[in-house]
């Protein structure tokens, strides 16, 4: 066995025992545990729910679809007189946004309390066009609704942007059990960590 | 946890066929052991390759079109199972190669 074997080999052992960590221990919840946000429900100018994905044909994703309906009972709770949607066009079909908001106000939401903001496409610009929305409306503090793993980085955005966020985070897999779901939030807290160095080398936080 | 009985189950079986019925052993256990963690090893650096490659390719693409490209699409599942039959064939060449210009290979 020649010296780039043994190198490979030693990279194979470690990537496994990785992979057991992960999959088979509680690390990852513990990891995102330490990395989200605690929820801070208190009253606000505002909730906003960040954008998710939504399909070709229209269709809220999953984390779309627990944001605005976590969004919707922060609403019903009164702790917001404004309820603000974001979420990008898809083709030519409606927004993220308007199909959300569309939903909202089906379930009771009344229409003069819903916005949309449909032209952002990652969460620095979604930061930005919400100030450029909000902030004339007097808005300023805020209920910020992501899913936990992606509050620390839209906080910050959100922050510098000009607000006083309050996190209302969703929070579905950092008590994952089943090993499919802790590789799941592994691979989102990756993404995370990743973004917020590529967002801190960039100078957006 | 269950899937891992699953996983011990099997492999305590093929253990038992592969040394009673067909005479595999010991000793050549251990080095397939080794071999497996070798290719996987070359799974993990085709996927850092792949990676790299599709993070590279997206921010010079943000910079040339001075636009939006998501990098969510670097980081799809699939990339696992194509860097691992990158990594299979590759390393079988290698072998295959190797045992070429070895004497007695």
């Amino acid at each position: 066995m020649g010296r780039g074997d043994r190198l490979l080999q030693a990279v194979g052992a470690l990537g496994l025992a990785a992979f057991l960590l992960v999959a088979f221990t509680p690390m990852p919840n513990v990891l995102a545990r330490w990395d989200g946000e605690a929820p801070e429900p208190t009253p606000a100018d505002a909730i906003v729910v960040l954008a998710a994905s939504v399909s070709v044909d229209g269709a809220l994703s999953d984390d779309s679809l627990r944001r605005a309906v976590h969004g919707i009972l922060l609403y019903r709770q009164g702790l917001a007189p404004l309820l603000v949607f974001s979420g990008t066009v898809l083709d030519d079909l409606a927004s993220e946004a308007a199909i959300r908001a569309e939903m909202a106000h089906r379930l009771g939401i009344p229409a003069a309390a819903l916005l949309t903001e449909s032209t952002a496409r990652t969460t620095r610009e979604e930061a930005l066009r919400m100030a450029e929305l909000l902030q004339p409306r007097g808005v300023h503090r805020i209920l910020l609704v992501t899913d936990r793993y992606h509050m620390r980085r839209s906080r910050g955005l959100f922050e510098r942007a000009g607000f006083r966020v309050h996190p209302a985070p969703v929070d579905n897999l950092s008590h994952a059990q089943a090993p499919e779901q802790r590789l799941r939030l592994m691979r989102h807290l990756a993404q995370e960590a990743l973004a917020r160095a590529y967002y801190g080398a960039a100078g957006y936080l | 946890v269950f899937v891992l009985v699953l996983v011990g189950v099997t492999s305590v079986a093929m253990y038992l066929v592969g040394v009673k019925a067909w005479g595999w052993r010991d000793g050549e256990l251990r080095a397939a052991v080794r071999r497996t963690l070798v290719c996987l090893g070359m799974t993990l650096v085709f996927f850092l390759a792949n990676l790299a490659l599709g993070v590279l390719v997206v921010l010079v693409g943000r910079w040339i079109l001075a636009g939006f490209v998501s990098l969510y699409p670097a980081s799809d599942v699939t990339l696992v199972v194509l860097s691992w039959l990158q990594a299979m064939t590759f390393q079988s060449w290698r072998e295959f190669a190797r045992r070429r210009v070895e004497p007695g290979g």
